[in-house]
């Protein structure tokens, strides 16, 4: 396994927008922020060892169940991203996080999500608890997170405020 | 405000629940998982807030034309089943709010062989001038049939899944 980061929040995930993720605003489309985030929900499992070899071995798989976003900003073709990364509670099966995403070079906020995912046996496809090496090192993690003030993106309830 | 759109409407669908839209999963939707991605969930989801949208009058024309644009402002999806490549999807759309410029939808997607609940999409989405790409009251004709919709879809129950709060429950 890859060494735990315990820096809080991670931020190791980077990318780049494609010219496929354009629509025809002319800027990333919803989707495809999206995919950008399940790719930081990847570099986070790595973390715990529940990645794309967690998968590729047979030993398991993790499942998103819920999930919210917030479209802050917009970006652009070729716009450098960069993700950050808040576990916000766990328990024996499921992980809280939320993901930041910035653009990289000029800092603004142009995202966030919220996520809840669950760890599922590979044979069953039915949800299982952490195997053990993960429910360690997601220990760490949330303890090392657990100091970080909770994002205002965070357990957002959707909706268009009346006036009155 | 748009006095008026420069193209002809298409006829108004005041069905309630909105259920015209159909999809299948494309091969390049399924994931190391063999199943959808959730990212292409809220692409499909995308789809069906469109073709709620063209209903209204804004379709493909109302950006072509640099009349203006719609964006979304936050999505929360539940996902309740998979969906395997090649599964037909249909959709079923709630009016749950509107406002001059924005619009609060419900979307449940079903598998249409199977009958299924597969997941659920809640989503604002903001009519944008084009020239300013800033926020901006629909076009007269637009909120016209957004006020017939209404009247349509103000009677149907508040769907259960509807204003979800993220959280673990603790027993």
């Amino acid at each position: 396994m890859i060494d735990l980061d315990l820096g809080a929040p991670l931020d190791r995930h980077r990318a780049i927008v494609l010219p496929e993720w354009i629509d025809w605003n002319g800027h990333m489309n919803v989707g495809f922020y999206v995919v950008a985030f399940d790719k930081a929900t990847d570099t986070l499992c790595a973390q715990f060892g529940c990645g794309f070899e967690y998968t590729r071995d047979k030993i398991g798989m993790t499942f998103v169940l819920e999930a919210h976003v917030t479209y802050d900003q917009e970006v652009k073709q070729g716009d450098a991203l960069r993700i950050t990364t808040q576990i916000l509670d766990h328990d024996a099966k499921r992980l809280h996080y939320i993901h930041a995403m910035y653009h990289a070079d000029e800092g603004y906020l142009a995202a966030t999500n919220e996520l809840m995912l669950m760890n599922i046996d590979y044979a069953t496809r039915r949800s299982a608890p952490w195997p053990d090496f993960a429910l360690e090192r997601i220990e760490k993690l949330t303890a090392a997170h657990k100091r970080l003030p909770v994002p205002r993106q965070a357990g957002r309830l959707i909706g268009i405020k009346k006036k009155k | 405000m748009l006095d008026s759109l420069p193209y002809e409407l298409p006829e108004l669908v005041t069905r309630a629940p909105f259920d015209i839209h159909r999809s299948t999963v494309l091969p390049e939707w399924v994931d190391w998982n063999g199943h959808m991605n959730v990212a292409f969930y809220v692409t499909a989801f995308d789809q069906a807030s469109g073709a709620f949208m063209r209903n209204m009058g804004l379709g493909r024309r109302y950006v072509d034309g640099k009349l203006g644009m719609t964006f979304v402002l936050e999505t929360h999806v539940t996902y309740d089943r998979e969906m395997r490549q090649g599964a037909p999807m249909r959709f079923a759309t709630q009016l749950l709010e509107r406002d001059a410029k924005k619009l609060h939808l419900f979307h449940e997607m079903f598998h249409a062989e199977q009958g299924y609940l597969a997941a659920t999409n809640e989503t604002i989405v903001m009519n944008i001038d084009y020239a300013s790409r800033r926020s901006a009251p629909w076009p007269a004709p637009v909120a016209e049939r957004l006020e017939v919709l209404w009247q349509a879809h103000a009677a149907l129950r508040r769907p259960v899944k509807a204003g979800r709060v993220m959280g673990l429950s603790r027993k």
